[in-house]
Formats: C-alpha cells, structure tokens, sequence
C-alpha cells in the first residue's frame, strides 16, 4: 500500500469554477481561463501514489502549481475536488479536530523562508509542535534538544532566529518539523532561499538523514540539479498538471513530451556551439595588487590548481599555474615574473574549433572579448560534453 | 435636479433627540447601575492615589524609572522634576483625578478595543461593519459625544469616560487589526502546518508578534483619553482639565499654562512607561540583572500601594454633610460660590463644587446629580432654561437683587443706544459662551431692532470676550459686547450700557438660589443655608476685583467671610 495516494485532485481558486473546469478539460491555457472565467487553475487531477521511505520530487517553474499541490496534501488549502490518502485512510472529507491530529502527528512541513517565529529561541521555535500537542514541557525540551542536537545547532538554542545564517535557520525548520517525528515531511523549496555552497550541504544532510529515519519525503523544487540529487522519482508540473513522473535517469533519457524536453536541457542546442555558451566564470589574481601568498590562498580556497592572471584594469595577460606561484614565494618575485602564456578565444568562437586548441593545452583556455577583458575561461570536460550531445543530435536525425 | 432647498428638511435631529430620550428612558435603571458602579470605582481609585504620601509616590516612580531605564537620567529626572512641579504647584490632586479618568477610560478602551480588533482581523465581515463606524467615531467632534453622555448618565466623572472611550477607542481597535493582519503569511502558515487551534495561533503567534503594533495603538489610545481629560471637564470631569477649561474662560494664560504643562508631564510619563513594555527579546536577553530589575520594581510598587493603603486607614474620611454646589465659570459665580462653599465648609459640611456649562447645570439640577446653584440669572436671561425645566427644580428666590445686562461699550463710543447702532466694531457684538442666557438675549435683540439686521453675535467665552475688550480699549476701538454687572469690568475700564428702548436685553433681574427638586426632604439643614444665602452687588464686586487682581478665589472667598462674619453667621442661623 503506498504511503501517499492522491486521486483525481483539483483545484481552481476564484468564482466561476465550473467553466473552468470545463474549459481546462478542452486543454486550454491557464492565461485564457484566467481572462474568461476569473478563476485560477492551481492544479487539475492529479493523480500520484508515493511510496514509504520515498524522496518524492515535485518539479516545475513558478506558477506551475507545485506550491499549491503541496498544500492541498496537508490541506492548508482546500480542495475542490479529489482524493488524498495517508496509509489507506482518506484525509479529504476529515473535520478541523481531525485534520489538526493529522497535522500533528503524520505531516510536518518546512518552508521555503523557513517559517521561524522571531519572537522564540531555537529551542521554543522546535518544540512548537509538540507544545501545540500538549506534551508535557519536561520531553518535548527532551526531544527538541536532541532534534538540534542533530542539527549541530544545540548551543544555539537560547538565540533567536534574527541572530543565524540562512542555512542554521533552515536546519532549525528542519529540527523543528522532524522533532514531531512526522511519517511525511512536506518541504516547499526548502533550500531555494540558501547559497549555493551551503544549498548544497543541505542536500548532503537530507540524504544522510533519509538514510537514518526513513521518512516520505515530498519535495517540491524547480531547480533541475536539486531535483536530480535528491529525487528517488521526480515529478514535472506544468499548469497545473503531470507532464511526468520517473526515475531522473528516464526523463532525462526518454522525456514524455517537448515541455519535459526543454525543461531538463539546461542550455539551448543552438547556442552550445559558440564559446560563450559553454564557458564558466574564471577565478583571477590581479598581479598588479595580489602577490604569491594571496594566489596561493585563492587557489586552495576555490580548490584550483590556476588562476587566470589580470591586470588592475581586468586586462587579460595569461595563466597562474600553482607550481609557478609556489616558486615565486621561495624567490621573492611578483606573480607578474610567474604568468605562463594561455591559449585564447573570443566569445563567438565555434566549439568545434576550440577543440583542437584545448587538446594540446594544459591550462583551461581564456574567452577574451576584443578590450582584451577576460569574460570566462573554458575547461576540457564542457567541450567534449558539448561535442557528444551535438553528434547525438546529428546521429538523430541522420 | 429638484432644488434641496424647496423640499421639506429631513427632521434628522428630531429623530436622534428622540433615539436618545428613547434610551434614556427606557434603559434608565441600567445607566443608573453603571453610573453608580463607575462613580464607586472612581471614587476608590482617587481616594486610594490620594491617599498615598506625595512624596513616596514620587520617590517610587523615580526608582522605577531609574530602573527600568538604565544608565540614562532623563527620564528620572524629568520624573523627578516634573511630579515635583505638579505638586509644588498645589495641583497633586487634580493630577491624581485626571489620572483616575486616564487609566478608567484607557482601561475600558482596551478592555473593549483588544478583542474587537482580533476579531477584526479574523473575520472580513465584521472588519466591513466596524471599519466605518470607527471612522465615523474618530473623525466626529469629541464635544458631540458629551451630549448624550450627559443625558445617559449626569455629570460627573463617568460620563467623562464614557465620551473618552468613545473617542479612544478606534486606534487601539486599528492597530490590533493591523497588527494581526500584518503577521507574515508564511507565519501564519507554519502554524497551521503543525496543527495549531485557532487560540493557539492567536496566543501563540499572532498576539506575540502584534504586541509593539498594539502597544502603538495603546499609547494613541492613552493619548486621546488624555486630550478628552479637558473637553470632559466641561460636565464636571475633576482634574486638570478644570483648571484649563477656567483658564479658557477666564484668559488666564498663566493658570492655563501651568494646567497644560501638568498634563503634558502625565502625558509624558505615562508615555515613557508605556514604551518600557515596547521591547524585542533580544534586547531582554543582552540586559543581565533583568530578574532584578523586576524585583525592584514590583516592590517597589508594593510599597507605593502600602503607603496609599496604611495612609487610607489612618486618615479621617472628611465627615460632614455632603453637598454639591454647581456653578458656571463666569466671574460672578465663581465669587459667590466659592464664598459660600468656603462659608459652609467652616461650619462642617462637606463641599463638592462642580463647574459646569449653563445648560448642562440645569439638567443635572432637573436629574437630582446637583445639589443647588446659586447662579440663576431670572427671569430674563435663564428664561429658556427655566421654562424646560421648571417643573424639577425648586426656585428659593434671589441671592443677589438688581443685576443688570445689556449691550455695554468702552465710553469713548459716541453711541447711546441700541437704536444708534449702524456699522461699528465691524457689526460683530461679542459674546460668551454660546450656551449663556445672556446670548439668546442678545440674538433677540438682533433680530428685533431693524438697525441690527446684517450684524453677527460672536460666541466666545467670558475670559475671552473681557481680553477682547482689554485689548480694545487699550487702542481706542470701536467694540460691543454682552456685558452684565455687577462685574469687575465696570470698576475697571470706563463702560456704558446702551440703551435697550425695546426692552429685549431685559430689565434689572435677580440671581436666584435654586436647588433640586426634594432636597428639603434629603437634606433640611443645606436647604436651610441655600435658602437664607444673600449678599448684595457691591460684595460680589469686592470679591471679583481681588480674584481679578490675582487672589486665588478660595483666597478671596476666606477674605471677604472675615470681613463679612456677622452676615454669613446669619446664614446658618
């Protein structure tokens, strides 16, 4: 039996919503709906079963009605038609007094801006769910300490959220949903607000915890790399309907229609073929203001091996190989005594000619625009992904 | 487009007069109920702030303040200082009743405006019924709201807060609907999604993250029950706003001021006081000692209201038959009633004076709330008055025989009588307060002398008009004003009466005692006192200079009694 079976779920907001649904049936667009009848489709029959233990993502772009589908699972929002089931049992037609148990003690939910309350600490924010429970202070301290304990965020728990980073925050709405020791945890672009790196450390400690406690997890992203990393299967919205829902290997190897196509390429097939499109941006050392120490530091910061040597005007002058830096430390000299010289290309030159350059040569190549200004450097991985997926492309149509 | 004019007015006031007699009426018992229970309420919480030594309550408020604010001395000191001055000034009690006023109408602001404003926030259908109506409170005059105040529950103190809830009550309603309404969705959400009541939300989160929009609102609401502190002692609210109210009268600047500035210190305090309870957690976390802090100040508190409960106790309620004695501020009255009260309170009783407007005196005579005026001015001038309620009170005769009124003008005017008048003083007769018999005189004689036609009756208030007489003969120019004798005017400034050949501005009258309607059965032996009280125009004269002159009328009173002994002994013979 899954964990999560949800039926025929619809939902339209505004008034008029019997012709709108009419109208969605004969698969017209949610902008004409909205112009003719004033009513927004937020999703339309959705039909999904989701499995115990499960990393369920939901993907899509704004407006594609990920945000709402999730929702109506724990019925923040009401549905206008449709089934869910949570273990068999139907949640749909449950009352207030009902639902409130459910929220209780089978879902929790963590938010995109993390949903903290400002005026608690830490530790009063965790235990919010079990104090709304009515479990007795002495345990529900207990178990929300051991939650952020968890989180390596125990020492923090007298502070307010207005005193954390983004990613502490996030790990306390995460804390503070696990605390209840939910069966699903609901997460609504739970790591869209964060940076990058620590985005990417968040991803890392979900699925270190999803090893441990096993939980479902329903996971709603539009962020492709996200979706990839996290998802056991991955589901696509668009207008509020299913395009998809696979493994990530399927809907990258067998995308069910154009939509899924183009959602999961990341750049347009017509733009990889000039250097500009396959280019990334370069880490630089001003020779003019940097010495060796600097460099050095910057290359195990960014964890390089070389750095693309400028000048105080951003004018390119050539390539910083760590060996070279490590020299000019020993002897004394400036980083412009150590610059080696670096293929070049600018940014409209053909992938296919780069090709040949970049094979001989040890560093990344330079794209440099006609000022002579670094715009971005090229490594050998992103040529030769670019050159197979356009001779698949060729093999396609041949 | 039919002209509006044409048509039949609407009879709007007739319908809103009649609503209220309606519930006056007809709910009688249960204003009565509240009046009583608001007046005991009152009375208790004044005596008890009386009650507790000045000094210990200055003191106390300091060390709160020190406390509370730490490391800064404005505050303290403008504590400090500011209460030092009220009382230096002799205005301690007035200052503890409008402080009385201020917490019973802020009180019942809160108690009333919290709730509606939560539930504002959570339903839209009542956000569309009460958003209107608190506009309509707010921007309606606060004076409007004194009338049916004075009609549901008399004069006094909790009609006062009555128009001041009226009046205060919208922002705090506002503001805990904005507040609320303004927790972040994403908030509100995650309280749902943990399986929050709708209690719980509100206690839990919405009530928490509101409190400084609240706390905002509080203040605003606390800041308009004070302004109301001043409108409300025009239906004999006590405090400071008396002494403002007969500062108007009396365009005394410098009594008006040391009023207003009382009030801006209370204004202030509570102000500051209100702000301490503006905090954010973060800051509560970085100050140590806060537990401390805490146990000073509530002891300190505990001492404050020992102090007012042991002083209580100790001292000797003032005995004596109680009487009430309403008067209009007009020089005139101010004499004799302060020498009267001030007579009576050397033989025992126990005198309560409430200054009152002239219309509102004769409804509270009519409702029993006063006991007696001595400041019937008939048969002319009071005439309209008189005749609406001659039924309920009772006339013990004249107090004071010969007065006069007329059109009176600096002699220096080359016109004798009303007949003469063309186009002087740009054809404005100033007047005093609108609700004065003197006035609808006046606008008698408007309309009766044909001469007249096109001139205009300002309203003004008696202080006011004898500052625009000052001012105009002092630079030679033309004026007409309401004047009556006997007042202190005459002695100063060479004045005539104009000739009235018509007869409107009336003849010579009487200042007549009269009293409610059963006080010879309650209360036989003050009736006996108002019935025997006389003195003569050239008195009333005497005391009026010195209180013109600077004597305070308590002052005044006390002098002309010891000169006076014999006559006011025949008084309680």
């Amino acid at each position: 039996m899954p964990k999560v079976e949800i039926k025929h779920l619809t939902k339209i907001f505004g008034k008029h919503q019997k012709a709108a649904l009419k109208m969605v049936k004969e698969n017209r667009s949610k902008d004409e709906i909205l112009e003719k009848t004033g009513s927004t489709v937020g999703v339309y029959d959705i039909n999904l079963e989701i499995e115990t233990g499960e990393i369920f993502v939901i993907m899509g772009l704004s407006g594609s009605g990920k945000s709402t589908l999730i929702r109506l699972l724990n019925r923040l929002i009401e549905p206008t038609s449709g089934q869910i089931f949570i273990d068999g049992n139907e949640i749909t037609h449950l009352n207030k007094r009902q639902m409130l148990e459910i929220r209780r003690k089978k879902m929790s939910m963590v938010f995109q801006n993390f949903g903290l309350f400002p005026h608690r600490t830490l530790l009063e924010n965790t235990e919010y769910g079990l104090e709304v429970q009515g479990v007795p202070a002495e345990e529900r301290t207990r178990r929300a300490e051991a939650a952020l304990n968890n989180a390596k965020l125990l020492s923090f728990k007298d502070q307010y959220p207005s005193q954390l980073s983004g990613g502490m925050q996030q790990r306390v709405g995460l804390a503070r949903a696990l605390t209840n020791d939910p069966d699903v945890l609901l997460m609504d672009e739970a790591f869209s607000a964060l940076d990058p790196l620590v985005r990417r450390e968040m991803q890392d400690e979900l699925l270190d915890l999803q090893a441990n406690v096993q939980k479902t997890i329903i996971f709603i992203t539009h962020d492709l790399n996200e979706a990839l990393r996290l998802g056991d299967r991955i589901a696509i919205m668009k207008d509020g309907q299913l395009q998809q829902v696979a493994t990530g290997e399927e809907i990258l190897t067998n995308p069910a229609n154009d939509y899924v196509r183009s959602f999961v390429e990341d750049v347009d097939r017509s733009r990889v073929l000039v250097a500009e499109s396959i280019m990334v941006p370069g880490f630089t050392a001003n020779v003019d203001t940097d010495g060796p120490n600097v460099a050095l530091h910057r290359m195990s910061k960014e964890e390089v091996s070389g750095l693309v040597a400028i000048t105080k005007q951003r004018k390119f002058l050539g390539y910083l190989t760590s060996d070279e830096v490590v020299k000019a430390r020993k002897e004394q000299k400036s980083l412009r005594d150590v610059v080696e010289p670096m293929p070049t290309v600018t940014p409209d030159t053909l992938i296919a000619d780069i090709m040949p350059i970049i094979y001989d040569a040890k560093s990344p190549v330079a794209v440099v625009d006609e000022d002579q200004r670094l715009k971005g450097i090229i490594i050998r991985g992103a040529v030769i992904e670019a050159l197979a997926a356009t001779e698949g492309d060729e093999h396609n149509d041949a | 487009m039919p002209n509006l004019m044409m048509t039949s007015k609407l009879p709007l006031e007739q319908w809103i007069s009649d609503a209220v007699a309606w519930l006056t009426q007809n709910w009688a018992g249960f204003f009565n109920l509240i009046q009583q229970l608001g007046q005991g309420v009152m009375d208790g919480l004044t005596g008890f702030l009386i009650a507790i030594p000045m000094p210990l309550m200055i003191a106390g408020l300091t060390i709160i303040a020190i406390v509370t604010s730490p490391k800064k001395w404005g505050f303290p000191v403008l504590v400090l200082a500011g209460l030092g001055l009220v009382a230096n000034q002799g205005l301690w009690n007035d200052l503890m009743n409008t402080t009385t006023l201020v917490v019973m109408a802020s009180a019942v602001s809160l108690i009333v405006g919290i709730p509606l404003g939560i539930i504002m926030a959570k339903s839209v259908k009542t956000e569309a019924i009460v958003k209107p109506i608190l506009d309509f409170m707010q921007t309606m005059p606060a004076f409007v709201y004194l009338i049916p105040a004075v009609a549901f529950f008399g004069i006094g103190v909790v009609p006062g807060v009555f128009a001041s809830v009226i009046f205060a009550l919208p922002p705090v309603v506002n503001f805990t609907n904005l507040g609320i309404q303004q927790v972040p969705v994403a908030l509100v959400e995650a309280a749902d999604s943990f399986g929050s009541t709708t209690w719980q939300k509100l206690f839990k989160l919405e009530l928490p993250n509101a409190k400084n929009t609240i706390i905002a609102g509080i203040k605003q609401t606390i800041m308009l029950a004070l302004s109301m502190v001043v409108t409300a002692s025009m239906i004999g609210a006590p405090g400071l706003g008396r002494g403002v109210l007969s500062a108007v009268q009396h365009a005394d600047v410098g009594s008006g001021f040391v009023n207003g500035i009382a009030l801006v210190i209370l204004a202030i305090i509570i102000d500051r006081f209100i702000q301490k309870l503006d905090t954010n957690p973060e800051q509560v976390q970085a100050v140590s000692h806060g537990n401390v802090r805490k146990w000073i100040v509530w002891g300190t508190i505990v001492v404050i209201a020992l102090g007012g409960v042991v002083n209580g106790m100790m001292s000797q309620k003032a005995t004596g038959k109680k009487v009430n004695i309403g008067y209009v501020q007009w020089d005139s009255e101010v004499a004799s009633t302060n020498v009267l009260a001030e007579a009576m309170r050397q033989h025992g009783y126990n005198v309560t004076m409430t200054p009152l407007d002239n219309a509102v005196l004769w409804q509270s005579l009519a409702n029993k709330q006063v006991d007696a005026t001595l400041s019937a001015w008939l048969p002319n001038t009071h005439k309209q008055l008189y005749s609406k309620y001659k039924n309920d009170v009772s006339v013990l005769g004249p107090n004071l025989k010969g007065v006069r009124l007329g059109l009176v003008v600096p002699d220096y005017m080359d016109v004798n009588s009303i007949s003469d008048l063309t186009n002087q003083a740009n054809k404005t007769i100033v007047g005093i307060e609108p609700g004065a018999g003197i006035m609808a005189a006046a606008q008698k004689t408007i309309d009766a002398y044909p001469n007249l036609s096109g001139w205009q009756l300002q309203a003004s208030s008696s202080g006011a008009m004898s500052t625009a007489l000052d001012k105009a003969y002092k630079s030679k120019q033309p004026i007409v004003i309401t004047g009556w004798s006997p007042h202190w005017m005459f002695s100063k400034y060479h004045l005539k009466y104009l000739e009235d050949p018509k007869g409107t501005m009336g003849t010579t009258e009487n200042i007549n005692t009269v009293v409610r309607k059963d006080l010879k059965k309650t209360s036989p032996d003050v009736y006996k006192v108002m019935k025997k009280f006389k003195w003569s125009k050239d008195d009333m004269e005497q005391t009026m200079l010195e209180i013109q002159n600077g004597k305070s009328p308590e002052a005044a009173a006390a002098d002309w009694i010891k000169a006076h002994q014999k006559q006011v002994d025949q008084w309680f013979d």
